[in-house]
């Protein structure tokens, strides 16, 4: 009897607590140069928090949000917004569907003002067409699809980091003109590979490269193993592989690229997309020598190794340029927002707009009003051996800088019809 | 279509054959003889791997060591649940242990992400099998032949503790006659700890196999255990020789079906599976269902 | 006194649901009935027929997809669309059903998981019709004469079907053929031995209660504005019969009171995710040790005084 009495109880409070939670109020602020809406302004980050891209997104980039709410309220005064400003976050699981009700959720509910990151292309699709029907601003930082300023655009939605066409035309064509012109390209078999394949043929033809051929790994991949595309690899024997896995599956493709010693076989190594999380997961040597194109990297110069340092102390790890871009992004909102004296979505979107600027993350950035692409430079890097690293997590060095107009689709190519 | 490629493609299906052989086997054995379906053995998989890469990382012990050291470990922690919450719902329909395992399976592979993070830790290939082989013009590792090669040993080995030695005669009385086991004095129950430990020993035996590998992540077994369960099934659920048979038998089929169309490889599996238990639900090698 | 007990529950219930979108969130209160209606529907084979299916998401999917493809193709109102994915589900759970009731116990629920992660690959391989890992996305709800975009709006357009749903599962349980059903649950040689055909039975209640779960994940599809691949995922399928066993198996409300506790919990979990996996696990260990019987049945027996229930499943008793 007393069992089932603590079940109810255990019961009747999860439900209680469930039906009590709410969001806290923010006091009435006294009205500085900037009025808000609500009296309060709330940043909601939705991304994932338990599955594959935890750790290069993730927690940490609430950190990299928390971080630059406190850094800003320390540069204007504890009043700079004309009110309190709220960092609330939830996990998606890479699910489309959660994606789009607790986007809603944080609309309508907790009367968030604008959302940031939202990996995986499915999700990050999803809550555009939901920030468009509540007329809520959104900037995506870590999904890679270029439909975010294409078919999906729409007028309160932004792609701030990098796509799929930045990627491509940086290791594209770099790897194309000095490694190899020959590629074989595998991708995984769902939108974001699709894109990325479609993104990289381009790119590589363009440049007077030839792709040989290209296959799909099954997605989700049930066990991890590569090896028959790459024995594929070892027998077309193209001069570059070009790998557009991301997360554990490049981390499965990188493990077995080496176990079959397709280097040795003179098959150099290209990856679409890789972050610092995949290489702390292998080791430095395991990549040494992949030449990658990021938005990003940590120790490019003072002022991004200064945000690393808060970052380290913070998180304990190196930010990854998604955590950076979170914190760029949501900086350059809060600006935004002061600009405009308020957070009504129409008059900051107006704000941001062709708006230029540059910061530790952006450089020489552009908001592109006709597809609210952020036009920056980007970056060719390339991950260097362990034994050159200075100190850890100091994974690659920059080759080169990729100018913004050539990292940007071309405006003609987008398909994004913006209503006006 | 040059034979040299064909044939590593086919060496790739026996790896993979290898792993289901090796899982499917230590979840038939925990089916056949305490009818438990063990949902959480995709995780024991994951804690073998884990244990190989802590022992080397804190302990420095390399991979021949915790080949032997990993699965006895994640046994212990297998029987210890056993004890605790799996013998209390024998007496009832195996549905209520697998949905326990289900949670176990919940629980532990997010407790380990919650440790080590998602992304996946390093595990070097031991620098022994480190080599290649020449199939031709393409250059196959020596490690994955090794693979093979000891997961048959083991598959060999347990089958033949069971077959012909005394320990597995036991096993085998109390699988098919439980009560009349019992009544000749055997305390069957004791025997139960042992042989789940001994399932799970194989799956994380595959985990320290797969450790050089595959990526070493929390989720690296949550999809294969549905996977596993369609070997099982093909092969026979209580039987020994089934579960390897059809393992190596599902891995290299897979493989085939992958080099005419990648699409393949996971339609062919479930598709096997529903054909067997159609025609003969209990499995190619099975019994006929006692029910 | 007992005899107004049922209606007053009944009245209990409606009201909670029509309140629901005002207590909680709108759209996990629409959720929340959606997931109970698909719990209601896996009750119904498994507490009451005796099969464990551990597929029925490829109804819940498939009749999803179905619908949602309808109501962006033929801009549709939503209940003709979900109608539609009602039969699309009855239809494929014919088949499916058909050579699945030849095997029982866990070999029955093995052969509707092949069958439903079958479908999962085929929907995920399509992606001209599905949209792959995309899904189909930009669902337009619509009901001829009335906005019902806003999921307030739509949870009571909805509402309902959803209780038309429950009212068959309730009807098919209390009926003679629900009856026969018991009866074929519990002995199944005997049913045929006084001349039923136990197989016809069976499919039946299987193509009813894959029928009612594609009613719910019709709206389920609509009301979300669309439909992906994680409604024909095995976590799905799991994760319905979690709601069962929580709740209580061969009540078919407590399939309901599962749904309930499981999106609560998950939304509440969601506000600090640091633990969600590890607390969801546990909280399954100790259910399925602690309180096997469910929610449903430990509530009546502390609302009733008399400790004299009907006599619950006999899923307790010892199988070979």
């Amino acid at each position: 009897m007393k069992r089932r009495l603590l079940a109810l109880t255990v019961v009747l409070t999860l439900v209680g607590a469930a039906c009590g939670a709410s969001t806290p109020g923010g006091g009435g602020a006294a009205p500085a140069q900037v009025k808000l809406t609500d009296n309060k302004l709330v940043l909601a980050v939705l991304n994932d928090q338990s599955l594959v891209y935890a750790d290069l997104s993730g927690k940490n980039a609430v950190e990299a949000v928390k971080m630059a709410v406190e850094d800003f309220k320390a540069k204007y005064g504890e009043n700079a917004l004309g009110g309190p400003v709220e960092v609330i976050t939830a996990d998606h699981q890479n699910k489309p569907d959660l994606a789009s009700s607790k986007a809603q959720e944080f609309y309508e509910r907790s009367n968030a003002d604008i959302i940031f990151d939202v990996p995986t292309s499915s999700a990050a699709l999803a809550v555009a067409k939901v920030a468009s029907d509540q007329k809520k601003m959104y900037i995506n930082i870590t999904a890679a699809t270029t439909d975010l300023t294409g078919p999906s655009c729409n007028k309160y939605t932004f792609h701030y980091a990098y796509d799929t066409y930045m990627l491509a035309a940086g290791t594209g064509k770099w790897v194309t003109e000095n490694v190899g012109k020959q590629w074989y390209i595998i991708y995984p078999n769902y939108a974001f590979g699709q894109d990325m394949e479609k993104s990289f043929r381009a790119s590589v033809e363009k440049f007077g490269g030839k792709v040989i051929q290209s296959d799909g790994s099954p997605f989700p991949n049930q066990t991890g193993d590569f090896s028959q595309l790459l024995l594929k690899a070892g027998q077309l024997k193209p001069q570059v592989l070009g790998a557009m896995q991301a997360g554990g599956d490049l981390v499965n493709v990188v493990k077995q690229y080496n176990e079959f010693k397709l280097k040795d076989q003179n098959i150099k190594l290209a990856i679409g997309l890789l972050f610092d999380t995949d290489i702390t997961a292998l080791g430095a040597d395991a990549f040494a020598g992949v030449v990658y194109t990021t938005p990003w990297v940590w120790s490019m110069d003072d002022q991004s190794r200064q945000f690393a340092d808060k970052f380290l102390k913070r998180t304990g790890i190196r930010p990854t340029f998604a955590h950076a871009g979170n914190y760029s992004a949501a900086w350059q909102y809060m600006e935004a927002v002061r600009r405009a004296g308020g957070d009504d979505a129409d008059a900051v979107v107006k704000q941001l707009e062709g708006y230029k600027f540059s910061d530790f993350f952006i450089r020489n950035g552009n908001i592109r009003a006709d597809d609210h692409w952020v036009m920056h430079d980007a970056l060719l890097a390339q991950v260097k051996p362990a034994s050159e690293a200075k100190e850890k997590f100091d994974y690659s060095k920059v080759l080169g800088t990729i100018p913004a107009e050539t990292a940007s689709r071309p405006l003609a190519e987008t398909g994004c019809k913006m209503p006006k | 279509m040059d034979l040299g490629y064909v044939s590593v493609q086919l060496f790739n299906g026996l790896v993979n054959g290898a792993f289901y052989a090796l899982l499917s086997l230590g979840l038939a054995i925990i089916f056949g003889v305490m009818r438990v379906v063990n949902f959480a053995h995709g995780a024991f998989y994951m804690l073998g791997a884990f244990g190989a890469y802590l022992l080397l990382q804190q302990i420095a012990l390399p991979f021949w060591i915790a080949l032997v050291v990993a699965p006895l470990g994640v046994a212990v922690i297998g029987a210890v649940l056993e004890r605790l919450f799996l013998r209390r719902l024998y007496p009832l329909d195996p549905l209520y242990n697998f949905l326990l395992t289900f949670g176990l399976t919940i629980f532990i592979q997010d407790a380990m992400r919650l440790r080590f993070g998602i992304q996946g830790q390093p595990y070097p290939m031991p620098a022994e099998l480190a080599a290649s082989v020449s199939f031709g013009a393409i250059g196959y590792p020596v490690y994955r032949l090794f693979v093979i090669a000891f997961s048959i040993a083991i598959c060999f080995g347990v089958w033949y503790a069971i077959e012909r030695t005394r320990l597995g005669m036991v096993v085998r009385a109390a699988t098919e006659r439980g009560e009349l086991t019992r009544a000749l004095g055997i305390d069957v129950d004791r025997w139960m700890t042992g042989v789940f430990g001994a399932g799970i020993a194989l799956a994380a035996l595959a985990g320290v196999l797969a450790a050089p590998m595959r990526n070493v992540s929390p989720l690296m077994g949550s999809e294969l255990i549905i996977l596993t369960f369609a070997v099982v099934v093909i092969g026979g659920m209580g039987s020994i020789v089934g579960a390897v048979t059809a393992g190596f038998l599902v891995g290299l089929l897979a493989s085939l079906g992958a080099i005419f169309n990648p699409a393949l490889e996971n339609v062919v599996v479930f598709a096997l599976m529903a054909v067997v238990l159609l025609v003969r639900p209990a499995g190619l090698f099975g019994s006929p269902e006692a029910e | 006194m007992r005899r107004w007990l049922p209606l007053a529950l009944v009245i209990a219930g409606i009201l909670v649901a029509v309140a629901l979108p005002r207590v909680l969130y709108s759209v996990l209160a629409l959720r929340i009935m959606l997931w109970a209606l698909f719990a209601v529907s896996v009750d119904l084979l498994l507490g009451f027929g005796g099969m464990l299916s551990f597929g029925h998401a490829a109804f819940w999917g498939g009749a999803g997809y179905t619908a949602a493809l309808l109501a962006k193709t033929f801009q549709l109102p939503f209940p003709i669309a979900a109608l539609a994915g009602t039969l699309a589900a009855m239809a494929l759970a014919t088949p499916i059903g058909y050579l699945a009731i030849r095997r029982r116990g866990i070999y029955f629920a093995m052969v509707t998981l092949a069958f439903a992660q079958m479908l999962f690959y085929v929907v995920n391989e399509w992606r001209d019709v599905t949209g792959g890992e995309n899904g189909v996305q930009a669902v337009p709800k619509l009901l001829p004469g009335f906005s019902v975009s806003r999921t307030l709006d739509f949870y009571y357009a909805a509402l309902p079907l959803i209780l038309l749903g429950f009212f068959f599962a309730y009807r098919i349980v209390h009926s003679p053929f629900g009856h026969v059903l018991v009866s074929i649950r519990d002995n199944e040689a005997r049913a045929q031995a006084l001349g039923y055909p136990t197989q016809r039975y069976k499919l039946l209640a299987f193509v009813l209660s894959a029928g009612l779960a594609g009613l719910a994940g019709s709206l389920f599809a609509i009301g979300n504005s669309f439909a992906s691949l994680e409604l024909l995922h095995w976590t799905t399928s799991g994760t319905v019969v979690l709601m069962v066993v929580l709740g209580g198996m061969g009540t078919l409300w407590g399939g309901a009171i599962g749904a309930a506790i499981v999106l609560l919990m998950e939304d509440w979990l969601s506000g600090f995710t640091e633990a969600s996996g590890v607390i969801t696990g546990a909280v399954l260990v100790v259910i399925v040790l602690g309180f096997r019987r469910g929610l449903w049945p430990t509530l009546r027996d502390l609302v009733t005084a008399s400790r004299h229930p009907e006599a619950p499943p006999s899923v307790d008793a010892s199988a070979p």
